[in-house]
Order: C-alpha cells, then sequence, then structure tokens
C-alpha cells in the first residue's frame, strides 16, 4: 500500500509537469488549468533521472523517453541502465522487464502498482490536482516557477517528504521534477526535448520490443 | 500422530545430505601446493548492480542494487531500489547485526534483511570460519572448505573454466546456497550468479554496472 502510494506521487508529479501548461498556473485557479490541460492531444518528453543516496557517491543516472496521447495511451520506457516500460491505456496497463535478451510482461505486485498508479491518469490528464487529498500543492515564484507538493496523510510518513516542481519562465517549459524521500534520499528527472500536439504513431503504445 | 513424526523424520532426513568428498590430489597435482581461491574483496569497494530475480526458471522482478562492503570491518551498506528510482529496501551490517534503514513490502518480511545480508558476504566477503580442508572433488576442481562460526560450511571451488564457485552448506550438510562468478580477475563481480536451494528456490542474476574504490575520509585533526 505504501509503495503504490509513493509510485502514486511520483507518476502524479511526472504528469503534473508534463502536461500542465505553465502559463495557466496559478495558486486558486486549478479550473483554469484543467481548461489548458484539454488542448493537449499527445506530448513526448526525454528524461534523466538522478537518484541520490547516501550510500552512493555520485547520483545514479537514469533515461528514458515518455508517450502520451490524448484520452488516456500512455509509454513510459527506461532505456538505461536498466530497461523497462509501461504502457497503459483504455483501463489496463502492463509493465515490461528484460528476461533472456527480449522484454517480458511483468505479472508480479509492480505491475499492479503501476495500474493502479496510472489507472488515475485521467483523472490528471484533465487537470484535476486539486482533487486529490493525499497532498497539498502550493505555487512560488521566481527565476522559476516552483510549485511544491507536500503530503497531507501520515500513510506517506517516512516514504516522501515533498515534490517540487520547477517550471522555467523565461521559455514556459517544464524543466524539473525533485522527489525528496528523506534528508539522505531524493529523486531528481529532468525533462528534456518536450514536444506536444505531434502525431505518435500508434504502434508506440502498443508494441514492445 | 506416528505417521507425522514419521513424515517430520522423512523430512529432516531429507533436508540433511553428505558434504561433497574432497579428496588428496593426483599426482599430476602435487607438484604444485593447492591454493585456496580467492575471489572476494580485499578493499572497501562500491558496487552498483542490475538484479535479475528468478524463480522456477523466470523473472519475476528486476531491481538495481547498491552495495558497499568493507572487508576490514566486514561492514557492509545495501540499498535496492526499483528501475523508477523508488527505493524499496535499505540497511546496513556489521558486528553489531543488521540495521534496516528502509523496508517496503514485500521486502519487510522477517529474516529478509538478515538472509540478504548474509548473502552478500557470501558474495563478496572472505567466509570468516577455519579452513578445515583443502583438496580437489572428483571432477578435479580445487576446493578449499571452511566451518562457519554460527554453523555450516562453505566451498570455494575453482573450475577448470577459472570460474569459482562458492558454496554454502547447513550444519548437516544440505545445500543452501550457491553463487557462481567469473573466477579471481578483477572482473569477478561483472556477473554474479547466487541461487538459493530447496522447494522454494530462487536465483539472483547481477550484472555490474558499475563499481569503484570508497575511501574513507580521514578524522578532522582538532
Amino acid at each position: 500500500m505504501r509503495q503504490n502510494s509513493f509510485l502514486k506521487l511520483t507518476c502524479l508529479a511526472l504528469f503534473y509537469l508534463l502536461i500542465s501548461p505553465v502559463w495557466s498556473v496559478s495558486a486558486d485557479d486549478f479550473a483554469k488549468l484543467r481548461k489548458d490541460s484539454a488542448r493537449i492531444s499527445t506530448m513526448t518528453a526525454d528524461f534523466v533521472q538522478k537518484k541520490s543516496m547516501k550510500i552512493l557517491s555520485k547520483p545514479l543516472i537514469s533515461n528514458g523517453k515518455f508517450y502520451y496521447a490524448a484520452p488516456d495511451s500512455i509509454r513510459w520506457e527506461y532505456s538505461k541502465p536498466l530497461k523497462s516500460v509501461v504502457l497503459s491505456g483504455k483501463g489496463q496497463t502492463k509493465r515490461y522487464i528484460p528476461s533472456g535478451g527480449k522484454m517480458v510482461e511483468d505479472k508480479t505486485g509492480g505491475a499492479k502498482a503501476m495500474q493502479i498508479v496510472l489507472g488515475d491518469v485521467a483523472g490528471w490528464m484533465n487537470g484535476k490536482y486539486d482533487t486529490n487529498p493525499a497532498f497539498t500543492a502550493t505555487i512560488r515564484e521566481g527565476n522559476d516557477t516552483m510549485i511544491t507538493m507536500t503530503p497531507t496523510g501520515k500513510n506517506m510518513a517516512g516514504m516522501i517528504e515533498k515534490i517540487e516542481i520547477a517550471i522555467s519562465q523565461k521559455n514556459a517549459s517544464v524543466k524539473s521534477v525533485r522527489i525528496v524521500e528523506s534528508a539522505t534520499s531524493e529523486t531528481q528527472i529532468d525533462f528534456q526535448n518536450v514536444v506536444v500536439n505531434k502525431s505518435i504513431d500508434p504502434s508506440v503504445f502498443q508494441v514492445v520490443q | 500422530m506416528k505417521g507425522l513424526c514419521f513424515l517430520i523424520s522423512v523430512f529432516l532426513l531429507a533436508s540433511c545430505a553428505t558434504l561433497p568428498a574432497i579428496q588428496e590430489p593426483s599426482s599430476a597435482h602435487v607438484k604444485e601446493p593447492i591454493l585456496c581461491p580467492f575471489p572476494f574483496l580485499q578493499e572497501k569497494t562500491r558496487f552498483i548492480h542490475t538484479i535479475d530475480v528468478q524463480a522456477a526458471g523466470q523473472t519475476k522482478a528486476v531491481m538495481i542494487g547498491v552495495t558497499v562492503a568493507d572487508p576490514a570491518s566486514r561492514m557492509f551498506s545495501c540499498a535496492i531500489m526499483s528501475t523508477e528510482g523508488m527505493v524499496v529496501f535499505e540497511a546496513v551490517a556489521g558486528s553489531e547485526g543488521v540495521k534496516v534503514i528502509r523496508a517496503l513490502p514485500p521486502f519487510d518480511k522477517p529474516d529478509f534483511a538478515r538472509n540478504m545480508m548474509d548473502d552478500m558476504e557470501l558474495i563478496f566477503l572472505e567466509p570468516a570460519g577455519e579452513l578445515v580442508e583443502k583438496g580437489v572433488f572428483v571432477s578435479g576442481d580445487v576446493v578449499c572448505r571452511r566451518r562457519q562460526e554460527q554453523g555450516g560450511w562453505v566451498d570455494v571451488v575453482a573450475g577448470h573454466d577459472g570460474r569459482v564457485q562458492i558454496r554454502r552448506y547447513s550444519e548437516c550438510g544440505a545445500l543452501k546456497r550457491t553463487v557462481n562468478m567469473d573466477g579471481n580477475s578483477r572482473d569477478a563481480y561483472k556477473t554474479i550468479e547466487l541461487r538459493s536451494a530447496g522447494w522454494l528456490g530462487y536465483s539472483l542474476m547481477m550484472t555490474l554496472i558499475e563499481s569503484e574504490m570508497v575511501r574513507d575520509m580521514p578524522p578532522v585533526q582538532k
């Protein structure tokens, strides 16, 4: 349950930063946020994930690619150092992991957890960030617009302290998301090459090789 | 009741076995003294591996594991995380036992931390027990056998192909773990296979992402 909650927040942060048109961000205007979110029909982005922990001398770097097509098709793909792919759409979610040189479906609890996570995506795609009682969101203006999401319930205690989403005011693009698990453990995801409303081959959401 | 006792006796007998016999080397080998295989760490080192967890011949999970092992103090730090960066388990182990820092289900089960640290010790550190026998197996593979202080036995075997195998047995000689690695080379930890014996046996296929020596900072002079 705690694991699922963590994944939910992680994914929530990911989708929040990817699909939120930053020009609409306003502390009290979630209705407008929902309206602007509806304008995005597709999205692709590269991401670099930096995992920092006390046990590591330097961040562990992972990278991959994210795809979205309205209303609910998602491909979340890690390529290095370990490959994994999550496909979600039409109410179904499948996770694929490498085995014997090919990708096979992960039928363990991890896949079920991802299904729970991505099952909520439809709501997030509609900009319903303020309807999740698991956290509160605040916005701070600066060189970057910083959205801080803080868990409200005790069920997150010891798992996640906060999520920070940085949005560039210069070019209105989302720059990064930082998930702080504890004082000695955090995950920073930097997004690059974000492209919206460009056609994506439907096979991207169906085929894993 | 008699039937139950019989079944328990059969189970206990089946759980035990005879340790593989170690022989004197043949005359062809006697020219040189037997050197015990030593694939183990000699300096404090940090490893990052991908871990492929298999059971019944099928991949069940893939994870990323971080291990810092210090042969001098026999201390370990371990962390397991998902591809997505979620840390599901973190613990340290040393002379004072195992301290779990973080353990999410199913890694919070009783004995998981202790068993995992025992496995890491088997892979990375020279067995602590007394060397009781060395020689060769029937196959001709060189083997050194140690008696573990906490009970049980550990064989370190050098195969003809240059690979090293580590086997841990229970007190009564039942095989519990088998570790296969590349050998005494600096690439010994490039690929590691750990197999757990028994009805619920599993295997871990560990593939090295990166490793580095760990230099502890000297204490600050005041």
